[in-house]
């Protein structure tokens, strides 16, 4: 019968600690337009990183790395100009879900 | 004992129903409040702790939703007691249990004991089940990277959590009770599995195959949210690599297992369960090289879906054909009815990954576009083109049997010289990719780059290709190759001197790279070369992974230089083979608890030089009346005399031994631990470049809030 | 390389007893239930392999032909003594599919990259007036400054 007390206890165990909960929960940042930007900012400023090194690594050669470099510098300055205006306009910053 | 395994599995089950049905509640509840409210914060938000209808409506759901959490962490704790009890049951000889009854004896060593728990269809489900809810365990503590995606990947795994523990409760219990009277001892532990690794081959392979339902949880919360962004598969990338070097771990254990104890020499032999390990393999490493167009280029989001989903889709299907009977297979378990249950999910899987798939598609458009074909991005594109298609053909072959029955109403054998013909071929494709993709720019790569990196590695290849042909045969297996006598030495050709390519390339890549780092901070090339992979550990960890690929692909090319001898032997009978010869010196047998064993002593000689002594042995299991076969290898660089006692002649006790000369078999395990080393090298994270430190600390602080990455 | 491999499988081709035996032998199946290659199959008193290496062995010797062998095995034994399907009939299918799936594949990434080469810039600002070109020219000067090595 030892079974069934260890069972009862165990299960009793595990209710309290599935159920009581005390204090506050963590529910993390909510995923705005600008966290969005912001990833996407970290994601071409890597590439953009990678092209330098690739460059000097002298895997690239000068014309094509010009010309990536500027397109991926667009591709930048678009994000972070965007990701300024919804800084300073935070009412045109919705959330994603909505 | 079998009474509370019982009950802690019935246990797990309903937290597992718990968990899934609340999640989903709060989940469709949270799902709806968002509907009608825009939220507007950054920073972590806590409960607030306002009043009002809609404000204890949230707050109810995520309470519910932190049990729901709290609930699956439990279920791990269920499961993890059902497995203790289980294992102690096998220590304590309990044969009132069927399963130690059947998969145990008395006289079973130790650590044998302890591996009743996954020798067998129940125990190894619940082993599964063990390792599914372990992974969930870890995600659900981690759950504070990104609470909402961390809720819906719970929910699903939860979802799979409840199939497979219905299955260990109302189909394949594992501790039912023996009918009748009690045996005295059990009849035993398949004498195959009697070997240390199989220790360890299936906790690895199972890792593996369990592991891929995380990646695909979260992609299928992603899915199910519209989630914005490429985070979640940030968030993945490890879960996947973990994942992945477990099944490697996992396949090529099983391989060795295979050589060291199945005696016919080899270590893959194209069997349905083999292959099923190897489609998700696949699959995997695709998803692997995807997820980098994803994140670095935001493309091939519908396709990465579908691969992580493929993934976890051939995992399920592998553990199907192996226990479903369907298809036949030396390793396959026992015929039973659990395949009907593994078809329904796999069915159920599919329609609800369709399902939102379909709903939610739009959501996977990506915006990026592509300058040119000769590009990084393509090359990925070929590269997920062919493993894919590398797994469509083992499966396609797996299935063929089955097909060919149907259509032309009798079966046909699908072995390895089919997969020979059909994979080896596009393997070599592959290897060509992963010399060249790495080495292509994003973007668009000019035919000047393409001269500026190729030429020395080529001409390197070409020289090795060269000087494999005309050194002479007398050097031993691969020198004095001519690639003109058999397709099978052309391949071995091709496939060293793509591999020589790809080290070239690699060496190069690591070379190039330390130079940079060295004109930055001064550091010698080797001490610039440890830096750079600390600085990017996923790219130079993975080009370690392609390293030990290629050291594995030129110990499979050796296969081509095989050969073999049989001969019976008695005192002083002499066999050679290649530059060995082979002198019998003596033959006895033995006796031991657990079995009987017959051994030969067998003197060799390299080249007329005494090198030493080999003994292969056959064993005779009492408990399961079966017999095994333990041959004895001698490895070198070069190639491994493996020596099988294969039987005796019943008229004059004299031994049957087959000796083999596998070519380069050693560089198949030496290039595995590569690919582990590198696959730990990924997981590293990255340092940060010095000359770096105060911008990103700047920008750091301008950003409030920065998500974890607790990947 | 396909012209290549195609090259070597005419020119190549054993000839002596001893490679055919083996040649064959690694295209055939034990038939007792093992799932072993014939010259492969090692399980001791196998009630199967021994005779039919036999078999072969005189039938190599007799100097018949590759494809009578075989034919004669498949009589005696059935299509599954064969260790992978034939090139004649629907067995062919076996061979067709997959490289029907990877000329497929090579198909879709032409048409994908195409249709990728053609896609329309992104766009970016949602809903926010447009960007000036000098405002454009200070993030970029930003971004460089950033990711400088």
């Amino acid at each position: 019968m030892t079974w069934l007390f260890v069972a009862v206890l165990f299960t009793v165990a595990t209710l309290f600690y599935v159920f009581y909960i005390p204090g506050r929960l963590f529910l993390g940042p909510e995923k705005t337009r600008a966290g969005y930007l912001r990833e996407r900012k970290d994601a071409v400023y890597e590439n953009l990183r990678d092209l330098n090194f690739e460059y000097q690594a002298g895997k690239v050669p000068e014309v094509d790395y010009q010309q990536m470099k500027s397109s991926l510098q667009d591709e930048a300055a678009a994000i972070l100009a965007e990701i300024a205006r919804l800084e300073n306009n935070p009412s045109s910053q919705k959330g994603f879900r909505s | 004992m079998a009474e509370l395994g019982s009950f802690t599995l019935l246990l797990a089950l309903a937290l597992s129903v718990y968990s899934f049905l609340a999640g989903l509640i709060a989940l469709s509840f949270q799902k709806q409040k968002l509907a009608t409210q825009p939220t507007s914060s950054k920073a972590p938000n806590l409960v607030p702790q306002s009043s009002g209808f809609g404000s204890l409506l949230r707050q109810s759901s995520e309470r519910l939703s932190e049990t729901a959490r709290r609930a699956g962490i439990a279920s791990f704790g269920a499961v993890l007691l059902a497995s203790i009890i289980l294992v102690v049951c096998a220590f304590q000889d309990n044969f009132s249990i069927a399963y130690i009854f059947h998969h145990s004896n008395r006289d079973l060593p130790g650590p044998y004991k302890f591996a009743v728990l996954w020798s067998g269809q129940e125990g190894s489900l619940l082993f599964w089940s063990l390792l599914l809810t372990g992974y969930a365990f870890v995600l659900r503590l981690r759950y504070k990277t990104d609470p909402r995606l961390f809720a819906y990947a719970s929910v699903a795994l939860a979802g799979v959590q409840i199939f497979f523990l219905s299955l260990l409760n109302f189909a394949a219990h594992p501790f039912a009770i023996m009918q009748g009277n009690l045996p005295a001892d059990g009849s035993g532990l398949n004498p195959l599995l009697q070997y240390p690794e199989m220790v360890i081959h299936p906790p690895m392979l199972y890792l593996g195959y369990v592991g891929f339902t995380v990646p695909f949880a979260f992609a299928l919360g992603a899915l199910i949210t519209k989630y914005p962004g490429e985070k979640w598969i940030h968030i993945t990338r490890r879960w996947t690599m973990v994942t992945w070097g477990f099944l490697t771990c996992g396949i090529f254990l099983g391989a060795h297992w295979a050589y060291s104890v199945l005696g016919w020499g080899g270590y893959w032999g194209w069997d349905p369960v083999e292959n099923a390990s190897l489609m998700p393999w696949l699959t995997g490493t695709a998803f692997l090289h995807s997820v980098m167009m994803q994140e670095k280029r935001g493309m091939l989001k519908v396709w990465n879906m579908w691969l992580v989903f493929a993934t976890f889709w051939l995992a399920i299907l592998g553990t199907f054909l192996t226990r479903s009977g369907i298809i036949s297979s030396v390793h396959a378990f026992a015929q039973s009815s659990i395949g009907d249950w593994f078809a329904w999910f796999l069915v159920l899987t599919l329609v609800v990954f369709l399902f939102f798939f379909v709903k939610n598609r739009k959501h996977l458009v990506s915006e990026h576009k592509l300058e040119s074909l000769a590009s990084r991005e393509s090359s990925f594109l070929f590269n997920n083109l062919l493993f894919v298609l590398l797994c469509f053909t083992v499966l396609w072959g797996t299935w063929f049997p089955k097909i060919s029955e149907l259509v032309q109403g009798n079966k046909v054998t699908v072995g390895a010289p089919f997969y020979n013909r059909v994979a080896i071929p596009v393997a070599l494709l592959l290897l060509i990719l992963t010399a060249v993709g790495p080495l292509l720019a994003w973007r668009k790569t000019s035919l000047e780059s393409l001269k500026r990196n190729f030429l020395w590695p080529t001409i390197g290849a070409v020289i090795v290709a060269i000087f494999l042909m005309i050194t002479p045969e007398s050097w031993g297996s691969v020198f004095g190759l001519k690639p003109w006598h058999d397709i099978s030495y052309f391949y071995s050709l091709m496939a060293i001197s793509l591999s020589v390519l790809v080290i070239l390339t690699v060496a190069s890549e690591f070379y190039r790279g330390g130079k940079v780092i060295s004109k930055h901070t001064g550091q010698g090339t080797f001490a610039s070369m440890v830096q750079l992979t600390h600085r990017n550990t996923r790219r130079y960890g993975g080009y370690i992974v392609h390293f030990g690929v290629v050291v594995v692909i030129i110990g499979l090319a050796g296969a081509a230089f095989n050969q073999d001898q049989e001969k019976e032997m008695g005192y002083g009978d002499r066999m050679s083979i290649g530059p060995y010869t082979l002198l019998c010196r003596s033959y006895t047998e033995d006796e031991s608890p657990n079995y009987f064993s017959q051994w030969a002593m067998i003197d060799v000689f390299k080249n007329g030089k005494a090198i030493g002594s080999m003994t292969p042995v056959r064993r005779f299991y009492k408990a399961s009346q079966q017999t095994s076969t333990i041959p004895d290898i001698r490895s070198t660089l070069n190639e491994d005399l493996y020596l099988v006692f294969e039987g005796v002649n019943q008229d004059n006790g004299h031994p049957i031994i087959k000796a083999h000369l596998n070519a380069l078999v050693m560089w198949i395990w030496m290039g595995v631990w590569i690919m582990l080393i590198g696959t730990g090298l990924a997981l590293v994270p990255n340092a940060q470049a010095p000359a770096r430190a105060p911008v990103t600390a700047r920008l750091e602080r301008a950003q409030p809030a920065p998500v974890v990455t607790g990947d | 390389m396909l012209i290549l491999c195609a090259v070597i499988f005419l020119i190549a081709g054993a000839s002596d007893p001893a490679s055919r035996f083996s040649d064959i032998g690694h295209h055939m199946m034990c038939i007792c239930g093992c799932n072993q290659i014939l010259l492969e199959c090692n399980h001791v008193g196998c009630p199967a392999s021994d005779g039919m290496r036999g078999e072969l062995m005189a039938a190599v010797n007799r100097g018949d032909s590759d494809s009578l062998v075989e034919q004669a095995f498949v009589q005696k034994y059935g299509p599954t003594v064969l260790a992978a399907p034939t090139g004649k009939g629907f067995d062919r299918v076996a061979y067709i599919i997959p490289v029907i799936a990877l000329i497929l594949g090579f198909g879709l990434i032409v048409m994908v990259v195409r249709a990728w080469r053609n896609r329309p810039a992104p766009a970016i600002a949602g809903g926010l007036p447009p960007i000036r070109a000098s405002e454009l020219d200070q993030f970029r000067e930003q971004a460089r400054r950033e990711t400088e090595l």
